[in-house]
This record gives structure tokens, sequence and C-alpha cells, in this order.
């Protein structure tokens, strides 16, 4: 029972890591490497809020602002530019990553630091006792999947992006600013990164390298589910309840590695992952 | 008014002492201090620093070693192996510092050992760690298993009637080396050990280990992770899955317990060093502490005391050698003590040395009650083969 627990909140922290990347990846068709910045710039709003006394709760509502603001101001300066040249574009985002890393340590310090829970302790569940910020974190993670859903398939934004995901220059061709929708792509994937960052915080702890091992985890989930936030759940309970079993049953260093090389596994015997198509 | 020749006679004069003085100051004495201000020793590695600056700055206040100046010359080595090869490659042979004093991970240790060798520099390790490494040039003043996991293992069976174990730990020397001694320990007792599971050093999801920990349903937990973030990801992790059982951490000091908060109340653990031991040179250094750093103390902690007092032995070994020559200070170092917060230490057991070892439990404010004290214990036979 307890296991059904850990893969369900396994897949839901993985699930909120890897969605900003998802949208942004679907849009621009590039992957952000700066993702994990945005994540570890999450979990310092975070520490912001910690450290101002304020209501552990308001970190989510901070760090997504500070995220937004962050992927704007990014948008503008360092991806609008090299719209044409996607490669170029994929090293801009790396290199972005390890700046932000060293801005965060130069305000901060290279140190590991902590946030202050939401909530802590256990609750009974399904006949055990659970850890009570674990299950608040699926909820959450229901909430952002639905959420997204709606603003993808219920609002005119939503229909233009899946336009420009499903082809640019025509949806450019029938006067959809992708601009635009790029623009906002990016800063919503930021936003989301930043929030992730804030979730999962009170889990384990903050420092300038926080993004980096979720950033792999996150790229490849994205990889082997297209391009659907469907197809996204799946993998992350697919994928994260491997990582769980392998963990459980031989040893946690090789449940590390478990994503991975699954997904290069899937990968290789069915290039569509997930994805229906 | 002097002649020329005079003016140049002043001249050279001048030059030549100026010179000497700047050779003088040329000589001070440069003790390399490799620690993990980057990754997970982060937390504790400050408290370092300060212990060894305020070291420093009391010893060149009367004088320095031999007339001579301490400077210290501290490196991060991000608490790994690939970074102290570097930091100990950098100390030894570009700073060429005249002994390393420090607390570091297991890892790192191991990793800088080779370089200690091949530049014959004096090395005083100064944290607590899993025990038997021995080197020529390697000294340490804290504590081994032998000294530390008895209290804990015994209180456990004693006052909690404690029969079966389990054992969590990070994925190196010092947390498979403290589990493998406390788990000799237990069974030697009689005791049974249900489990025994590892996660990377750098690892933050113990999400299968608890869930483990939790089907086995042992009377006590026993935990050696790495100094630092796994600690205290780990007791947060524990809390939040609501495990009360009694819970000994082989790895927790003070100030890590602090940064905790509330989740470390109630840990058992066992150390050579509590801020509320009451003595007159604890209570001295402590003081000494809070007026040279104010409002920036760290906590000084069971991995910080150690750098302190290693200073000093060393300052010991090299006015009893009479000279920083590497062979002579290591020779000497066995030899001298120093009496400091944790009381008397001398590293005369196989570069091992005895010490007075108490058993605390963490306090709601984070500060730990010292529930019983063993005077003197011995590290036992950790270098047998060491000249």
């Amino acid at each position: 029972m307890a296991q059904i627990l850990d893969i369900v909140t396994t897949a839901a922290i993985l699930y909120a890591v890897a969605a900003g990347l998802l949208i942004v990846f679907g849009v621009m068709k590039i992957i952000n490497f700066a993702h994990g910045a945005f994540l570890t710039i999450g979990g310092y709003s975070a520490l912001i809020v910690t450290r101002l006394g304020w209501n552990p709760w308001w970190s989510l509502a901070f760090a997504v602002v500070i995220g937004v603001v962050c992927g704007a101001i990014v948008e503008r300066l360092v991806m609008r530019p090299l719209y044409a040249r996607p490669l170029d574009a994929i090293l801009a985002t790396w290199g972005l990553g390890i700046v932000v890393g060293q801005l965060i340590t130069l305000q901060f310090g290279r140190e590991v630091q902590f946030v202050q829970s939401p909530v802590t302790g256990a609750m009974a569940i399904l006949g055990e006792s659970y850890s009570e910020y674990r299950l608040i974190l699926v909820i959450l993670a229901v909430i952002l999947a639905l959420a997204m859903g709606l603003v993808l398939n219920g609002t005119k934004l939503g229909l233009q992006t899946r336009a420009v995901i499903m082809n640019e220059n025509l949806a450019r061709g029938l006067g959809i600013n992708s601009g635009l929708v790029r623009f906002a792509t990016f800063s919503i994937g930021s936003g989301l990164a930043a929030l992730a960052g804030a979730l999962i915080t009170p889990l384990s702890s903050v420092d300038p390298n926080m993004g980096v091992p979720w950033l792999v985890n996150a790229f490849m989930l994205v990889l082997v589910s297209g391009m659907s936030l469907v197809s996204l759940a799946v993998s992350c309970l697919v994928l994260g309840g491997a990582q769980v079993l392998v963990s459980t049953y031989s040893d946690p260093v090789a449940g590390g590695l478990t994503i991975v090389v699954l997904a290069a596994l899937i990968l290789r015997f069915r290039p569509q992952g997930f994805a229906r198509e | 008014m002097a002649s020329r020749l005079e003016r140049i006679r002043i001249g050279i004069l001048t030059t030549a002492v100026l010179g000497l003085a700047s050779a003088a100051w040329a000589q001070d004495i440069k003790i390399g201090i490799p620690v993990g201000l980057s990754g997970a020793n982060s937390v504790v590695a400050p408290s370092v620093v300060q212990s060894a600056e305020l070291a420093a700055e009391e010893i060149n206040a009367k004088g320095g070693i031999m007339g001579k100046k301490v400077v210290l010359e501290v490196a991060d080595d991000g608490s790994g192996a690939a970074g102290a090869q570097k930091a100990f490659d950098s100390l030894i042979f570009q700073k060429k510092v005249n002994a390393l004093i420090s607390m570091e991970t297991s890892a790192a240790r191991n990793a800088g050992l080779p370089i200690v060798t091949r530049g014959k520099t004096p090395f005083i390790y100064t944290s607590f760690y899993e025990g038997r490494s021995c080197n020529k040039y390697l000294y340490v003043n804290a504590w081994v298993p032998d000294q530390q996991v008895a209290p804990i293992v015994d209180y456990f069976a004693k006052n909690s009637n404690a029969k079966t174990y389990f054992l969590i730990g990070s994925d190196y020397a010092f947390g498979r080396g403290m589990l493998q001694f406390t788990k000799g320990y237990i069974q030697k007792k009689g005791g049974k050990v249900l489990g025994e599971e590892y996660l990377p050093m750098d690892g933050s999801d113990w999400t299968a280990i608890i869930g483990k920990l939790k089907a086995a349903k042992p009377d006590a937990l026993i935990t050696s992770t790495a100094g630092g973030a796994p600690n205290v990801t780990l007791t947060k992790q524990l809390r939040a899955a609501g495990i009360n059982i009694p819970y000994g951490n082989l790895a927790v000091d003070e100030g890590t317990a602090k940064s905790m908060g509330p989740d470390a109340e109630g840990i058992f653990i066992s150390g050579s060093y509590f801020t509320n031991i009451d003595s007159p040179k604890n209570k001295e250094f402590l003081a000494a502490m809070q007026k040279k750093f104010g409002a920036d103390l760290k906590t000084p902690n069971d991995l910080s005391v150690p750098e302190y007092e290693g200073v000093y032995l060393y300052k010991a070994a090299v006015e009893k050698a009479g000279s920083t020559d590497a062979d002579k200070v290591i020779a000497a170092l066995s030899t001298v003590s120093f009496e400091g917060p944790r009381g008397k230490i001398q590293m005369n057991k196989q570069r091992h040395a005895p010490l007075t070892m108490y058993l605390g439990q963490v306090q709601k404010d984070g500060s730990i009650k010292v529930l019983e004290t063993f005077p003197n214990v011995d590290p036992g036979a950790q270098c047998p083969n060491l000249k």
C-alpha cells in the first residue's frame, strides 16, 4: 500500500518538475537547459519567503511570480534573438543555467540551506500513516495538470499555442502572433519551473545546483512523452513507479538511474514514446 | 649634510633591513584548511573555519609559533574526492603550506592522502570518521566508531529495551564504515539488524528507504549520513513519514541539529563535544568565539572544536621539535598535549586520541542535554602497523 503511495507521490513531483519543460519544448522545439536554473530560482524564492517569516504557502505564489518575471526577461534578451538558430538557443539556455547558478551563489552563498515546510507530520490514509506534504503534492500536481489542460483547450491563448505547436508557419500565416505565443509560453514555462522548485524544497534542501539532477529526469520524461500533457502524466507514473520499485527491491543507487535508462530503452524501441501517433 | 656616498650607504642598509624583514614575514607558518565550503559539508564548514581563525588569532597575539606568524589558507574541497584533489594539490604544491589541519568528508580525506604522502606534509584530521585510516603523515584528534557507537546502542538496549535495529547511511566510506561497526556491535550485544540501506552522498530522496524501514518495524533506528545536508533531508523526511522510534544519529553535530529545527527534537547523539560542557576551558573558548564573531558566529560543534585544538596541537609539536620539518613534527605530535574545550587531548594511541564521550539528546530549542558521560574512552587499535 505504502508503495502505491510512494509511486503516486513520486509521479506527482516528477510531473510538476517536467510540465514547464514540456510546454517550452512543444512551442519552441528546443530543450530549455535553463529549466534547472529556474527550478533553483523557485527554491530560493521559497528561501526568501522563509527568511521574511511569511506563511510558507506564500512561497508557491512568490516563486511563480519571480519565475514568470525572470522568464520574460530572459525571453526578450536571450531567446528572441536566437529563434532562427535553435542549436545556438539550446547552447544559450545551457550557459544561462550556469550564469543563474553563479548569480545565486554570489547572492546567497554556496552552502546548502533549508526552507520551512507548510505542513509537517504524517496522516492516516489507506491504513498507512503517510507524509502529509507528499499527499498534498499529489493534489497540487492534479490541480496543475487540470489548469494547464483548461488553458490549452479552453482559452484563445491555448488555441493559438496548440496551433503554433502543430505548425508554426501555418499558424503565422493565419495571423497568429507566434512571437507573442513564444513569449507567453517561455514565461509561463519558467514560472512553472520555479513553482516546482518551491514545491520540492520542503522535502529536501536548497543549494545553487539543486536543479541539475531534476533537469536530467525531466528532460528524459519530456522526450518519451512527446507533446501531450496526458502522456506526460503516463510517463511520470510509469517511469517514476519503476524508479520507486527499483529503489525498494534493488537499491536506491540503481533507482537513481532507472528513469534515464528506461527512457533510452523506450525511445530505442518506440521512437514516439508514450505519445499516441 | 651627509655626503653622497653616505646617503647611498644608508640607502643600501635600509633596503637590506627591509629585505630581511620581509624575508622574516615570508617565513610565516602556513596552515592549509581544505574544507567543504560547498556541497554536503557546507552546513558545518564555516564553523570549522571560524575555529581555525580564532586559534590563529590567539596564537599570533602571543607571538605566533616560535616567533613566526600563523597564516591560514582555506580551500574549498567541494565535500568530495574530485574537489579534494584540487584543494590538496594547490595547498601543498602552490601555497606550500607547512601543515594541513582540517575537517573533511572521508571521501575527500581519502582522495587527499596520496597527495599528502607525495608532498610530505603533516595532516591533522579533525573530523570524527569511520576509523582505521593510516598514513605516515596523518594524525586524528576526533572520535572513531570504537569510541562513539557503544553509548547509543547500550542506551537503547537498556532504556528502550530495543532488540531490533534498522540502519540508514550515505553511500561512502564514513556511512558504510560506521554502520558496519554498529552492526557488529549490535550483534555482539545480542541485538538484530533488520535492514541496512544506503543512498548516494548527494541523494535527497529517501522515499524508498523510509518505505523499507516502515515495513521492517524495528525497535530503534541508527543513521550515519554525510554531515550536513543529507542528514537534514533524511531527518525531515523521517519526521514527515511519522517515524517516532528511538533515533540515534551518528553524524549529527550541534549546528546541524539547530538548522533542522523542531524535526531534530528527541534525536540521540553521542559525541566528544557539546556547547554546554561545563568546564572553564570551554567557557573561555565560547566567550572568545562570541567576542570575535558576534552575530556571525556559527555554533561551535563536534566538527569545529577539534579544528581549534588541532591548530594548538600543531603549535605544541613544532615548538617541541624546534622546527617545521615534517618528519620531526610528525615524531613530536604524539608526545604533546593540549588542554582545550573538550579536555586534555593527546594523540598518543596509534595516531588517535583517547576522548571523553557524551551521550546527549536534542532538545526542542536545538540545544543538547547530556544524559551520560564516559571519560577517556580509548580509540582501540586503529593503526597497529604504523610506526
